[in-house]
C-alpha cells in the first residue's frame, strides 16, 4: 500500500493558486514576484532531479554508491553553510567537512543499526531521506553556529584580545562567543521538540502516513529521528566551532582577517 | 648591564598603507617607569598591541624578559603583562563572577575577598559596584575594576593606556603616586600631568 501517484497534470493544477499570489505580490508592489517565480521554477527543477537519481540510487541499493552519495551531500552542505556565514570556502571546507562527518555517520549508523536494526546499514531506502533530514537540520544549526561566533568575535575583538591579555589563554577566552553560539544554534530545534504535535504535524510523519504506515509507527520514527536530528545537531556544532579554530586564528590567538568573503 | 625587560630593536610597523613607526628602538629596564608623551593617533596603542603579540612588526625585534616575541614563547609573555586598554574591554558580566574567573583560572584558588575590599577602599568605591554588570559601570568605576584586575592579577609588567582619564583629579593623584611606588616595570601612556611631575618616570616624547 502507498500513496495515490499525481498525474503531472494534476500537479500542475496547484499553478492554480499561484496567479492571485502575483497578482496581490503586484498590486501591492512586494518587489518579490521574480523571486517567486525563480523559487518556484528551482524547486520543481530540483526536486525533479532528486527524483530522478534518487530512482537511479534505490535501484542499485549499492553501499559503495549510497556512501558516496551522502559524502557528495555532505560536501554540498559544507559549501552552503560556508557561503551563508560569510567564511571562505577555501579555507574552512575540509575543518567543515569532519565536523559534520563524524557525529552524522556516528548517529545515522547508530539509528540504522541499533534502532531500525537494518541487515544493511548502507541500505538506500533508510540511509538516503534520514541522512538528508539530518544533514538539513545541522545545515541551519551550523550557518547560526558560525555565523554567531566569527561574527561575533569580529565585533567583539578588542574584548576578545582583553580577555585573552587577563586569562593567557585562547580556549577560556573564546568561552563566551562559543557558548552563545552553541545555545543559539540549537536554540531553534529546541523549540520545535517542545512545541512538534501540538502545532504542526512534521513532514516525515505526514510521508509515512500518506505511504502506508500506521499513526503509531509514524510516531515512532518521528521521534527517534528528532532525537537524532538534536544529536548531531549538538555534536556538529561544536565540532564545526572547535576545528574550525586553527583556520580561524593566527599563531599569536588573534582572529584572522581575511577568513571573510566580502 | 641589567637585561632590558621590554626592548624595541629598529621596528618599523604599519597598519594598512599607514607607517606607524620606522626604526623604533625602545629600552625599558626592570622597574623603569616609562611615560610616552605625544598625540593621539601616531601609534602608542599599536606599541602595547605589538608587546602583547596582537600585531606584528613588518621588521626589527621585540624582546620581552629576553624572550624573542614569537608563537612558542607568547604565551610565557602574555603571563607576565597585565595590560589595561584605554577603554578597559572588559566582557559583560557581573563584576564579582568575573573577578572570580579570571582569578581563579590564574590561580586556582578562591578569590580573596579580603584583599578585593581592600583594593576597593583604596579605590574608593563602595563594593555594591561588584554587584554590577561591565556595561552598567561609569568611565570611571570601569578604570577602578581595571585597576582592581591589574592589583589582584600583580603581574611584573604593567602597560597602562589612559589608566586614570576617567578619574577626578584627586583620585589621579592618588594613584598616579601609588602606582609609581610598586616594584613592577610600566609602560604609561597618559595626557595625565599626575604621571609626570615624578622623578621616578622617564618621559618619552613621540611626535
Amino acid at each position: 500500500m502507498g500513496a495515490q501517484d499525481l498525474s503531472l497534470f494534476s500537479l500542475a493544477s496547484l499553478l492554480i493558486f499561484l496567479f492571485p499570489i502575483l497578482y496581490i505580490s503586484r498590486y501591492l508592489k512586494l518587489g518579490i514576484n521574480r523571486e517567486i517565480i525563480v523559487g518556484i521554477t528551482r524547486m520543481v527543477l530540483q526536486l525533479s532531479f532528486v527524483g530522478f537519481y534518487l530512482e537511479f540510487l534505490f535501484k542499485f541499493d549499492s553501499p559503495w554508491l549510497n556512501g558516496v552519495y551522502l559524502l557528495l551531500m555532505i560536501s554540498i552542505a559544507c559549501h552552503s553553510i560556508l557561503k551563508a556565514s560569510n567564511l571562505k570556502v577555501r579555507l574552512f571546507f575540509t575543518p567543515l567537512f569532519f565536523s559534520l562527518l563524524i557525529p552524522f555517520a556516528l548517529v545515522l549508523l547508530f539509528f540504522n543499526g541499533v534502532v531500525v536494526r537494518i541487515d544493511n546499514l548502507f541500505e538506500a531506502k533508510y540511509l538516503v531521506p534520514i541522512g538528508g533530514m539530518l544533514l538539513g537540520n545541522c545545515l541551519r544549526s551550523i550557518i547560526i553556529g558560525l555565523t554567531n561566533f566569527y561574527s561575533g568575535i569580529k565585533k567583539n575583538e578588542r574584548e576578545y584580545l582583553y580577555s585573552l591579555t587577563l586569562f593567557n589563554n585562547r580556549a577560556q577566552a573564546l568561552k563566551p562567543w562559543f557558548r552563545e553560539s552553541l545555545v543559539a544554534a540549537i536554540n531553534p530545534t529546541l523549540a520545535s521538540m517542545a512545541t512538534i504535535g501540538l502545532v504542526s504535524l512534521p513532514g516525515m510523519m505526514t510521508g509515512q502516513i500518506l505511504g502506508g504506515s500506521i499513526p503509531i509507527v509514524a510516531i515512532k520514527y518521528q521521534i527517534a529521528i528528532m532525537a537524532c536530528i538534536f544529536y548531531t545537531e549538538f555534536f556538529s556544532v561544536i565540532l564545526s566551532i572547535l576545528f574550525s579554530l586553527k583556520t580561524g586564528f593566527n599563531k599569536f590567538d588573534v582572529l584572522k582577517t581575511h577568513i571573510f568573503r566580502k | 648591564m641589567e637585561e632590558s625587560v621590554i626592548s624595541f630593536e629598529s621596528v618599523s610597523h604599519g597598519v594598512g598603507n599607514t607607517k606607524i613607526f620606522s626604526n623604533l628602538t625602545l629600552c625599558v629596564e626592570k622597574n623603569e617607569k616609562v611615560l610616552i608623551l605625544g598625540k593621539s593617533g601616531i601609534g602608542k596603542t599599536s606599541l602595547f598591541r605589538l608587546i602583547l603579540g596582537f600585531e606584528q612588526p613588518e621588521s626589527g625585534h621585540i624582546l620581552v624578559n629576553g624572550l624573542d616575541l614569537i608563537q612558542e614563547q607568547i604565551h610565557q609573555i602574555r603571563q607576565e603583562i597585565f595590560y589595561l586598554s584605554q577603554d578597559i574591554d572588559l566582557m559583560d558580566d557581573i563584576i564579582l563572577r568575573l573577578l572570580t574567573i579570571v582569578w581563579e583560572f590564574n590561580f586556582s584558588k578562591e578569590l580573596p575577598m579580603e584583599e578585593v575590599n581592600q583594593h576597593l577602599i583604596f579605590l574608593e568605591v563602595s563594593p555594591d559596584i561588584l554587584k554590577k554588570r561591565t556595561r552598567e559601570l561609569s568611565g570611571g568605576e570601569r578604570q577602578r575594576i581595571g585597576l582592581l584586575m591589574g592589583f589582584l592579577l600583580d603581574r611584573p609588567i604593567w602597560l597602562l593606556d589612559e589608566p586614570t582619564s576617567a578619574l577626578d583629579d584627586a583620585m589621579k593623584k592618588k594613584i598616579a603616586t601609588h602606582i609609581l611606588s610598586l616594584d613592577k616595570t610600566m609602560i604609561i601612556i597618559s595626557h595625565d600631568h599626575c604621571w609626570q611631575n615624578n622623578s621616578i618616570v622617564r618621559i618619552e616624547g613621540w611626535s
